[in-house]
């Protein structure tokens, strides 16, 4: 239905590696800063808090809207981000 | 990593007014600022968890000064605060729910605790059921009031594991009318096709103190609204043109008042003595002959008469004309004839 960003497909195409979050699908500058001020300054970390909620959709968003106020959009474009980098390298 | 659950600040407002509600607290007017609640939140709940929270190690410890400090405010202890229960007791008490939690650690806690309270809530009837779809939508996190009473339904709805709880609550709570009926798979796809409603919501709709096991037909809000939409449409076709029979596709053609005169249609009935404008006579020359009949008679008649008149305006008799015209004629070619053997 809705069609990925370049973001998204930019970074399910590879090893996350050591970027940061802002290179999440969904996670801008302001999200970016919040998750980094909460302890979430990688990619990775985030990777590890959805896998921690294994990898439940409305758990996770819920945390991504608590830990940094992400609306609809931005949660499920990260959660759908996330998930199919799981499904590739995982 | 930082440890969520100590810092009512960072709770959103619907995460204050839930807890508050858990701890019997009155809430504040419906539009304060979440200021209010956190102080609300320190106020009265902080003083509770904080004893229950530092021995979450054991059990036993946990249970004891739950009898202890939680026995005025709560009637059932562990049901309405997730925050005294321990991690293990958390995920026991989610799973009686059906909800398959993961390792409860920090991170995870407080979202564990919302969930629960979210499992807890249906004791409440809604008041805005309502509002259906437009919130889910809504970016904004501080009017989430309906949202959370609904529990963020754009996420709940997609987690079929909420769905069930219906099975275990039965012999807790008094809404099992939507129980067993409502089985889903466990495939997480995204699809929002049949739009599985909160059960939660179905509260507005069944009696919660009946303890029926009839089956809920849960119909999404969504289509009764859009039912709602397309209704009056169809009703004012039907208003409209009233004996025209419903065709399969919805489409009826009415038929147009054929005019008379035209495109080959016999004029069977003469319209009333109207004035023929020009293009009705000119369409009417056309459809008939090249000249009209009654020009061409018209005009027959107008030449007869100059003639009649040419006729008369001689002076001879109108005895036998041809007799003396032959009678001429052929005087004429005597006399030539007479007048050519005359010369040479």
């Amino acid at each position: 239905m809705s069609s990925t960003s370049q973001k998204h497909k930019e970074f399910v195409a590879e090893p996350m590696g050591e970027k940061l979050v802002n290179a999440l699908a969904g996670i801008g500058e302001v999200l970016g800063k919040r998750l980094e001020e909460k302890g979430f300054d990688k990619a990775y970390v985030v990777l590890g808090q959805f896998l921690v909620l294994k990898k439940d959709e409305e758990l996770f968003r819920d945390w991504l809207k608590d830990t940094c106020g992400a609306n609809v959009k931005q949660q499920g474009d990260c959660y759908g981000c996330l998930r199919e980098w799981c499904d590739s390298f995982l | 990593m930082p440890v969520f659950v100590e810092d009512p600040a960072q709770f959103s407002k619907p995460r204050l007014k839930s807890e508050l509600i858990a701890h019997n607290v009155t809430l504040p007017a419906v539009e304060s600022k979440k200021q209010v609640y956190v102080e609300l939140y320190l106020k009265h709940i902080v003083q509770k968890s904080a004893a229950d929270f530092s021995s979450d190690e054991e059990d036993d410890d946990v249970v004891e000064v739950q009898d202890s400090q939680d026995f005025e405010e709560e009637k059932d202890p562990e049901m309405l605060d997730p925050s005294v229960l321990t991690d293990e007791e958390l995920k026991t008490t989610l799973l009686k729910y059906g909800v398959e939690a993961g390792p409860i650690v920090a991170t995870t806690r407080s979202i564990y605790e919302r969930k629960l309270q979210r499992l807890l809530k249906p004791a409440q009837p809604r008041q805005n059921g309502g509002t259906g779809d437009a919130d889910q939508y809504s970016d904004s996190e501080g009017d989430e009031e309906s949202v959370s009473q609904q529990g963020s339904p754009e996420t709940v709805s997609l987690m079929e594991e909420n769905l069930h709880v219906d099975i275990r609550f039965e012999s807790r709570i008094p809404l099992s009318s939507s129980g067993p009926e409502i089985k889903r798979g466990n495939n997480r796809s995204n699809n929002q096709g049949p739009r599985p409603r909160p059960y939660w919501q179905e509260v507005a709709t069944v009696d919660k103190y009946t303890m029926t096991n009839r089956s809920l037909f849960v119909t999404p809000k969504t289509s009764l609204f859009k039912r709602q939409i397309k209704e009056p449409v169809t009703d004012v076709l039907m208003e409209m043109f009233p004996e025209t029979e419903p065709t399969p596709t919805g489409i009826a053609a009415t038929r147009r008042r054929p005019i008379k005169g035209a495109a080959g249609r016999p004029v069977q009935f003469k319209y009333p003595d109207l004035p023929a404008s020009p293009m009705t006579l000119q369409r009417w020359a056309v459809e008939h002959r090249l000249v009209p009949l009654w020009v061409q008679i018209l005009v027959f008649f107008i030449v007869a008469c100059l003639l009649y008149l040419i006729y008369a305006a001689m002076e001879d008799s109108l005895a036998n004309p041809f007799v003396t015209l032959l009678d001429n004629l052929s005087m004429e070619t005597e006399t030539e004839g007479l007048s050519l053997q005359a010369e040479p």
